[in-house]
């Protein structure tokens, strides 16, 4: 048995937890875990369905694609908040974290190697 | 496949002489998960009050240079006290970008569970940083600051990322790989 169908669910559960994310444009306050702005709902939801569809498909291609384009997300992020403004992203240093693990994610599942599946990496996943 | 009835280890069929942990109980696993994520988050939301450029340094001081100045005012440990007045406050910028990189990349990590034993190491410096710099402060709660310690000291014993982490998709590849990289990523998850 091969792992290859658990790292499709990996990238799968990394693009659903994007788009949860994208409820946070209208929580406020305490509880507002990442600030998500207009265009950061769009990068959420895009990327995150992407993320979704390359689980689904078992698209390596587009799990990378995904992957990178959260990175490119976060590192935008973070230099409009050197300028010491939220920007056109409309998020905040939490907002670069969550989109930096997620860029990470999917590029460290993307790039995974298929080994044959061990008691560990099913036990994991399960 | 060699499965040791009575134990919870089990020994994977390409690796079997590197017995690897399980635990037995799903519902063990889960909560494992859920600290983990609970963790992440908490690094992660406060991660969206450290503000470049300027931290929080201005008339009055606010936000993350607020805090760091408690260590001095506010004292903990004399040493660490001189060391945030010499040196930390006075090149505010460079440790408050430090902070912020740290702080989301523990949010980032531990959410999504890739190699949290390293990161549970840096999250347990980084509360006893928080710790020394904040303890005296004005209505701080120290409990707080040790149940962070203690949640770290937790997510690093039971190798938190091989629960619905990522670590435990990919420590099979890793351990398959002769690289050091890979090699380097089987110890710190």
């Amino acid at each position: 048995m091969r792992t290859r169908d658990s790292l499709d669910r990996g990238a799968l559960v990394l693009g659903v937890v994007s788009i949860v994310s994208a409820v946070f444009v209208f929580v406020h306050g305490t509880f507002q875990l990442v600030q998500i702005g207009a265009a950061g709902l769009v990068v959420a939801l895009v990327l995150g369905l992407l993320a979704v569809v390359a689980g689904w498909l078992d698209e390596r291609a587009l799990m990378l694609g995904a992957g990178a384009g959260f990175l490119i997300a976060a590192a935008v992020q973070l230099v409009l908040l050197a300028g010491g403004r939220s920007g056109f992203l409309g998020g905040n240093a939490s907002t670069f974290s969550l989109w930096l693990g997620l860029g990470v994610g999917l590029v460290a599942v993307g790039l995974a190697a298929v080994p044959e599946a061990t008691e560990e990496s099913l036990e994991a996943t399960n | 496949m060699i499965v040791l009835a009575g134990t919870d280890y089990v020994a994977g069929t390409d690796y079997a002489t590197r017995a690897v942990p399980l635990l037995p109980s799903r519902v063990n696993r889960a909560v494992i998960a859920i600290v983990r994520v609970g963790v992440g988050l908490l690094w992660l939301q406060n991660a969206g009050w450290k503000t470049p450029p300027d931290f929080g340094r201005g008339d009055p001081p606010d936000g993350l240079y607020l805090s760091t100045t408690y260590a001095v005012s506010h004292q903990v440990f004399g040493p660490y006290a001189w060391l945030v007045d010499r040196l930390v406050l006075p090149n505010f910028a460079f440790f408050g970008w430090m902070v912020l990189l740290v702080e989301a990349s523990l949010g980032a990590f531990l959410l999504i569970g890739l190699a949290p034993r390293f990161w549970a190491v840096v999250g347990m410096a980084q509360t006893v940083v928080i710790m020394l710099s904040i303890l005296n402060a004005p209505h701080e709660w120290y409990w707080a600051y040790v149940l962070m310690l203690l949640a770290h000291i937790a997510l690093f014993a039971t190798a938190a990322g091989r629960y619905g982490g990522l670590d435990g998709l990919l420590r099979p590849s890793w351990q398959g790989s002769r690289s050091r990289f890979a090699r380097l990523l089987v110890r710190v998850s």
